[in-house]
């Protein structure tokens, strides 16, 4: 356990902004390869991919009495969604099937924009938490004065 | 008569001067850890902004703004205690005898 307990907060808030940068790389992965007709090294289109977390404890908090209920958070999983891709007749594509149709990948900006959003939030919500312990510790350096 | 009240005033002396021994080893050993949590953190700032300067991947832009906002709060806390002893000490030192 640090000396400085602040620093669990702020160790607890790292782990949320790296975890939500991961998922706004995977986002925008996704909104970029929304035409990709051609996944690297495979046949087949893009696949969407999606991020998975989950609570991990913060080895800071060990030896403390709230030890195992203070948790950070880790990206522990990025899975490919393998829902059927979509299908646009375009005889004249060179990836075009026998029947003329483009597989294109299963992503759905819409769907990416609002991920990327919720991101971008969380990724703010994390900033706060951090500066209000950084604000605290500031504080309590200033008793006294 | 006036023997037995200078006994007690040399035993209460000693007592006084018991206690600050202790209180001066707690709080050396303390000041020395507040120290090196400073000197881990200010390492940890530097080496996360070198690493982040070669382009590590795992190194984010929070990441070494986190890690020199731990090392500048670590310092500035090593510095308000070493203030506050300093400043009981002189305390102490002017005091009129």
């Amino acid at each position: 356990m640090s000396t400085i307990d602040f620093f669990t907060a702020m160790e607890v808030s790292a782990s949320g902004l790296a975890a939500q940068r991961t998922r706004m790389n995977i986002a925008s992965s996704n909104l970029a390869n929304a035409q990709t007709t051609q996944a690297a090294g495979g046949t087949g289109p893009y696949k969407r991919r999606d991020v998975t977390m989950a609570s991990v404890p913060v080895p800071e908090a060990k030896g403390s009495q709230f030890a195992g209920a203070v948790h950070g958070v880790a990206v522990t999983a990025i899975t490919q969604d393998n829902s059927p891709p979509r299908l646009e007749y375009d005889p004249g594509h060179p990836q075009a099937n026998a029947q003329g149709y483009v597989a294109y990948p299963n992503v759905n900006p819409v769907e990416e924009m609002v991920d990327m959003i919720t991101a971008s939030r969380a990724y703010e919500a994390g900033i706060t938490a951090m500066s209000t312990a950084v604000n605290m510790a500031e504080k309590a350096l200033g008793i006294g004065k | 008569m006036s023997i037995a009240p200078i006994d007690t005033g040399a035993t209460q002396i000693v007592g006084i001067e018991a206690t600050p021994r202790v209180a001066k080893t707690a709080g050396g050993e303390s000041f020395g850890n507040v120290l090196s949590e400073a000197r881990k953190a200010e390492a940890d700032a530097t080496t996360g902004a070198e690493r982040f300067a070669k382009g590590d991947p795992t190194m984010g832009i929070h990441e070494v703004m986190i890690a020199t906002e731990k090392a500048n709060i670590a310092i500035r806390y090593a510095t308000t205690v070493k203030n506050k002893a300093l400043e009981a000490y002189r305390e102490l030192m002017n005091t009129q005898v």
